[in-house]
């Protein structure tokens, strides 16, 4: 919202100097954007009159003009009288014209943001132009340039333009977020009476907006208006006025700089009058050309004006000349048979007021916040009405607003503008909706909430301030009852005024006082720590926190054999990359996978890293007890190396590599995972599918805790998953719940007392069937070695080794390392091979395993 | 697959039963008897060419899409035991070995948000985690949001199809803290939560702007709280963080869940007010907005607010590690380059 420092200071003294009024509107009353010294722009421009005009000898459509501008204008050639000569275009220069000069070194305004262009002394044709008179447009104005802008006030030649027509302004561009619950200062009214609260003055709205209107007496021809309102919840005042006799044309210059200042563009006097009292009092208003309107009835003698809903199929062409085919429920204008506008969002193009427009209807309505909002936002139609009434304009203006704008017309669009009617005035609204019983408040509840010590009579200075009204003050002088004025519709409750009386006051007052506390020790949050612990031991591990985005496309479901069907979507999701919530993490960082292979700006001989990330995923399938979907948080993980790395460094599957991250981790939080084989994991719910889904079954496992919990899947990719994502082969990862990770993590380390002799280190051989897992003989040789490790003994198995001979498909060699000590004793040799007898016995027993 | 013209339906044949001999699947792709449909579509009656062509795309669809499956059975890799740690004849040094310490990275959004957690805790606050999908009833309904009020434009929120909401801020989270922690209130103690987390807004992608991004949200409930509380915490919060006494001001501003409303600005910490690149030379930085939280939200959290106060507060955690690092675009953080990340420790 754009304020008009000498707009409101019509209406209050500003005896601060500018930079300190910023200063203070930031502080109080909302962000600053921008502050524009309008002056600036016209410096040098004076108002002169044209005393000779003749025809330019050498060019049909030129004039060479003598102006005399009060002789103020330095270094320029005058002739004997002290005139200036300046040559020009305009059809409607004439003798006797006071217009706005534009003497040479001045810039002209049109042309200062873009491509500032000065002006000099040159001939035209033979003839010196001293600058030159300046059109509207080329003022910066408005877009008329039909000819130039004529002065029709008072002035005298020699006066600065920007001063005559207010345009020595400065223009303070304030946030409107800030403004979202006010809708009185949508106004510059409303704003000058802020500006007088925050100065700390008092501030009384002039007597027009107090007073009711009186009522006109219809002097003319009497054209008959018919208005009816079918929406009186919706429309709760719907005023109108017809007038006659107006003439249509550009708007005296004094009006068009008001709207200018404050950024709405010139139309013509009627259009300009109606915006002029909405930048004014932020409640808006609309001129039918009456004509047009009765004609929309065909031979009807009376125009008509409903306000209802659309019939269906019914369609409307805007003034902004788009058609549109409103909703079921918007607030539309209508004649008897035909729509001529939405109400408060937009007016119609078939009753618009043009330059053949004689009789105008007055409209002056308030509606419904919302449904304003809606039909805005359905329809994308934005306009100063919109913003202003979805903000809650109150019914109580519409009487005065609706005659100030009459009494305007009438002075200004024609000689003999006369009432064709009186005020039709349809309300439905109760006064009692408008907060007019008033909020009992306490200085102690203010006090209370804001840390200050203000005494009632200074809260009740800064309410009167901004014309609250003190309704009464009880016997104990602790309370004040206030009402609030008729445009604040936003005060309600008594918190609302604490904000009032903070905000005049100034938060600047507040006392920096820090709580009061026990030292009762705060309860950390397990979980999050938890998290925390996961990606340190991953980033010690030399792992990379990637953070993915949310959503994405539904072609990498595609990609990874995904079900789109289950997962949430997106309805106005800003591009098809990001239109489905995850249903799991691995696959977004596979997309990570080759990018990063690609990319060399980091990687020194070795093209190899490790990507995790800690994020919830969604399913449909996955809801709580209130319907709401349950954030399945995840940790997923992925490990690549490019081919060439790949070859050098490792031998056997990728699988391993993500193995062994994940057994570091395990090991960290102090989880023993049992790896199955995936090959027989068809899980039924679809956020299981999902996760599974990208993993090749036949290199991939199912890790879950010694009883059986599950914890997530690890292993490589499907042929088709690393071809759709461009993955070398050696590519392998985990997805773990992090939920069961953390219920399952031990919370203390496990202790082994420490054997005092030595220990003997040991291997065995043992040669069994291809087929077998390795898993189950392990799990058998475990269960063995804790029966023995009872006797005193202390034992540990070291990473095996397995070995496939070429020449031998159907046998694998699998080779244990065992470290074995006593505690009570230094172990002979033949007391660890009866142990490794007895190992490879029970091996022999179940697998048919042979020792070798 | 089956082709309603004939010409098609018994070229598909040929090909597919050619493609099972071919040792270079692909080359069926080029294969004459393909070529020669496509040419045929010029000479067809213009109604028919529609169809004819549709159908030709259809057979080519399905022998590219056998020429992949193929492909994808020639990479087929082996089965393996995975109830092994290791793999088969691999030798000592070609065993997987973990990365060296030095690569690894934790993401600086999550180690800043351990950061601020841990002031905050020393502060006395507990902290919890935000939601990634929400209701509308935590988002706007119990954060006195009238349905239908344009204070709700000012949130571009995602909505799924269902009509939950990727929350837009971490305020979501509200009223379910103030629930949680209401016995504390009943036992004299504050409820005094901090929730560090990511949100979204549906805005496009800049150097500056993020559709997702991470706010750290304060909750502070207690008796006699007043708005120089709220001032006095995040001062001291930030005097912490930034390892200096600041200064902080405010401006008013509107949110439906607080009342008062504030903009809250500290005075520079990189140039102590003297201006720089990092403040638009301007000596302060806007860094969040709070309030102190409207009776409604309290009431709808069944706290009395004629007898409890409190304040909230929601920032940015994004910016404050731009602002550390001197971070030139937001879209890095969620972009997974390594050369970016490896920068964290």
């Amino acid at each position: 919202m754009k304020l008009s420092l000498n707009w409101v200071k019509e209406f209050t003294d500003v005896n601060v100097p500018v930079d300190e009024l910023v200063q203070k509107i930031g502080a109080q009353l909302g962000e600053v954007e921008s502050v524009t010294d309008l002056g600036e722009k016209y410096k040098g421009i004076v108002i002169a009159k044209v005393v000779e005009c003749v025809k330019h000898a050498n060019a049909d459509k030129l004039h060479v003009c003598m102006i005399d501008d009060g002789g103020i204008t330095k270094h320029v050639k005058r002739d004997s009288k002290g005139l200036v000569q300046v040559v020009c275009g305009a059809p409607n220069v004439r003798e006797g014209l006071l217009v706005a000069w534009l003497p040479p070194g001045t810039t002209v305004p049109s042309t200062v943001e873009k491509d500032p262009f000065v002006l000099e002394s040159r001939e035209i044709r033979g003839e010196v132009s001293n600058g030159m008179l300046a059109s509207a447009s080329e003022l910066g104005l408005s877009d008329d340039h039909s000819g130039i802008l004529e002065i029709t006030t008072d002035n005298k030649p020699g006066e600065s333009f920007a001063a005559a027509v207010g345009l020595d302004d400065h223009i303070i561009d304030i946030e409107n977020k800030m403004f979202t619950h006010r809708p009185d200062l949508f106004g510059e009214l409303g704003l000058a009476r802020e500006v007088a609260g925050i100065l700390h003055k008092p501030f009384e709205s002039p007597a027009w907006y107090r007073k009711k209107p009186a009522t006109p007496t219809p002097m003319g021809k009497r054209l008959p208006l018919k208005v009816k309102n079918e929406l009186p919840k919706l429309v709760p005042r719907f005023m109108a006025v017809v007038l006659e006799d107006v003439v249509v044309q550009p708007s005296p210059a004094w009006l068009q700089s008001y709207l200018m200042r404050v950024g709405v563009r010139p139309i013509n006097n009627v259009v300009d009058i109606t915006n002029y009292m909405m930048m004014l009092t932020a409640q808006p208003l609309h001129a039918y050309d009456y004509d047009k309107v009765r004609a929309q009835d065909g031979s009807s003698s009376t125009a008509t004006l409903v306000a209802r809903h659309p019939q269906k199929g019914e369609q409307i062409k805007l003034l902004s000349g788009k058609t549109v085919l409103p909703r079921p429920d918007a607030i539309m204008i209508a004649t008897a048979d035909k729509l001529v506008g939405i109400g408060g969002v937009m007016g119609g193009a078939d009753t618009e007021v043009d330059e053949q427009t004689e009789n105008i209807i007055l409209e002056c309505a308030t509606f419904d916040m919302y449904s304003i909002r809606r039909t805005s936002m359905e329809h994308g139609l934005f306009s100063d009405a919109v913003t202003r009434f979805n903000k809650g304009q109150s019914p109580l203006q519409n009487d005065v607003v609706i005659a100030k704008a009459a009494e305007m017309i009438v002075d200004t669009c024609g000689p003999s503008v006369e009432f064709a009617s009186g005020y039709t005035d349809l309300s439905s609204y109760k006064e009692t909706a408008i907060n007019n019983k008033g909020i009992s408040i306490s200085a102690d509840f203010i006090n209370e909430r804001l840390g200050t010590s203000l005494t009632l009579k200074e809260i009740a200075n800064f309410l009167q301030n901004v014309e609250f009204k003190i309704l009464s003050v009880p016997a104990d002088k602790k309370r004040l009852h206030v009402q609030a004025p008729f445009w604040r519709t936003d005060i309600e409750i008594p918190e609302d005024i604490v904000e009032e009386v903070g905000r005049l006051y100034g938060y600047d007052h507040l006392p920096l006082v820090l709580p009061e506390r026990t030292i009762q020790p705060v309860e950390r949050n397990d979980l999050l720590d938890f998290q925390n612990k996961l990606r340190d031991i991953l980033s010690d591990a030399g792992a990379n926190e990637v953070l993915g985005y949310t959503f994405v496309h539904g072609n990498l479901f595609d990609k990874v054999g995904q079900d789109p069907k289950n997962a949430y979507q997106l309805s106005n999701a800003l591009s098809p990359d990001l239109q489905y919530y995850r249903q799991s993490l691995v696959p977004s960082l596979l997309e990570r996978v080759h990018p990063n292979l690609k990319s060399d700006r980091v990687r020194g001989e070795d093209n190899e890293f490790a990507l995790f990330e800690i994020n919830p995923v969604h399913g449909k399938d996955l809801t709580d007890e209130h319907g709401l979907p349950i954030e399945d948080k995840r940790l997923g993980f992925v490990f690549a190396a490019d081919d060439k790395t790949s070859s050098r460094k490792y031998m056997g599957g990728a699988y391993f590599m993500a193995r062994l991250y994940a057994e570091q981790l395990f090991e960290e939080i102090g989880i023993t995972p049992i790896f199955h084989s995936a090959k027989d994991h068809n899980p039924k719910q679809p956020i299981s599918k999902a996760a599974i889904a990208p993993f090749d079954k036949e290199r991939s496992a199912i890790i879950k805790t010694v009883d059986g919990t599950f914890l997530g899947e690890i292993g490589e990719y499907t042929a088709q998953v690393r071809r759709n994502l461009k993955l070398p082969q050696f590519t392998a990862g985990f997805e773990l719940d992090v939920d069961a990770l953390y219920r399952s993590a031990a919370r203390t380390s496990l202790y082994t007392p420490i054997p005092r002799f030595p220990k003997v280190v040991q291997d065995v051989t043992l040669r069994i069937n291809t087929e077998t897992p390795y898993g189950e003989l392990k799990q058998l040789l475990d269960a063995k070695l804790l029966e023995l490790q009872s006797s005193q003994a202390f034992i540990m198995l070291g990473m095996p080794r397995i070995y496939q001979p070429e020449d031998d498909v159907h046998h694998k060699h699998i080779t244990l390392r065992l470290w074995v000590s006593d505690y009570d004793k230094t172990l002979k040799a033949e007391a660890v091979n009866a142990l490794l007898d007895s190992l490879a016995e029970s091996a022999a027993d179940s697998f048919g395993a042979e020792r070798v | 697959m089956s082709y309603q013209n004939k010409k098609i339906a018994d070229t598909a044949e040929v090909l597919k039963a050619r493609l099972a001999k071919l040792d270079d699947k692909a080359s069926i792709l080029r294969s004459t008897e393909l070529r020669a449909l496509y040419a045929e579509i010029p000479s067809l009656p213009a109604d028919e060419r529609g169809a004819f062509g549709k159908e030709i795309n259809a057979l080519k669809a399905e022998l590219e899409k056998l020429v992949l499956a193929d492909q994808d059975e020639q990479t087929k890799l082996p089965a393996i035991d995975v109830t092994a740690p290791v793999d088969v004849n691999v030798s000592a040094d070609k065993q997987p070995r973990l990365l060296a310490s030095s690569e690894g990275s934790v993401h600086p959004l999550m180690r800043e948000i351990e950061t601020i957690s841990d002031i905050f805790y020393r502060m006395g606050f507990r902290v919890e985690a935000s939601r990634q999908i929400d209701d509308e009833y935590h988002m706007f309904d119990t954060l006195n949001f009238p349905k239908d009020h344009p204070a709700r434009d000012d949130y571009d929120t995602f909505v799924t199809t269902e009509g939950f909401i990727a929350p837009a801020h971490t305020s979501t989270m509200q009223n379910r803290m103030l629930k949680k922690y209401k016995a504390n209130l009943d036992s004299g103690q504050p409820i005094a939560v901090l929730v560090p987390d990511r949100v979204f807004r549906n805005e496009d992608l800049d150097a500056r702007h993020e559709h997702t991004f991470y706010q750290y949200e304060g909750i502070y409930v207690g008796k006699q709280i007043h708005a120089g509380h709220l001032l006095a915490t995040l001062k001291t919060f930030l005097s912490e963080y930034y390892q200096q006494e600041l200064d902080v001001k405010t401006q008013p501003f509107y949110f439906p869940f607080t009342e008062p409303s504030f903009e809250f600005a500290m005075s520079c910490p990189f140039c102590q007010k003297k201006g720089c690149g990092v403040c638009s030379y301007s000596g302060w930085i806007e860094l969040l907005g709070c309030g102190m939280i409207h009776p409604n939200v309290l009431k709808m959290a069944g706290i009395d607010p004629a007898i409890y106060t409190g304040f909230a507060w929601g920032g940015g955690i994004d910016r404050l590690v731009m602002m550390k690092y001197n971070i030139e675009d937001v879209r890095h953080f969620e972009s997974g380059k390594l050369e970016f990340l490896r920068q964290f420790k």
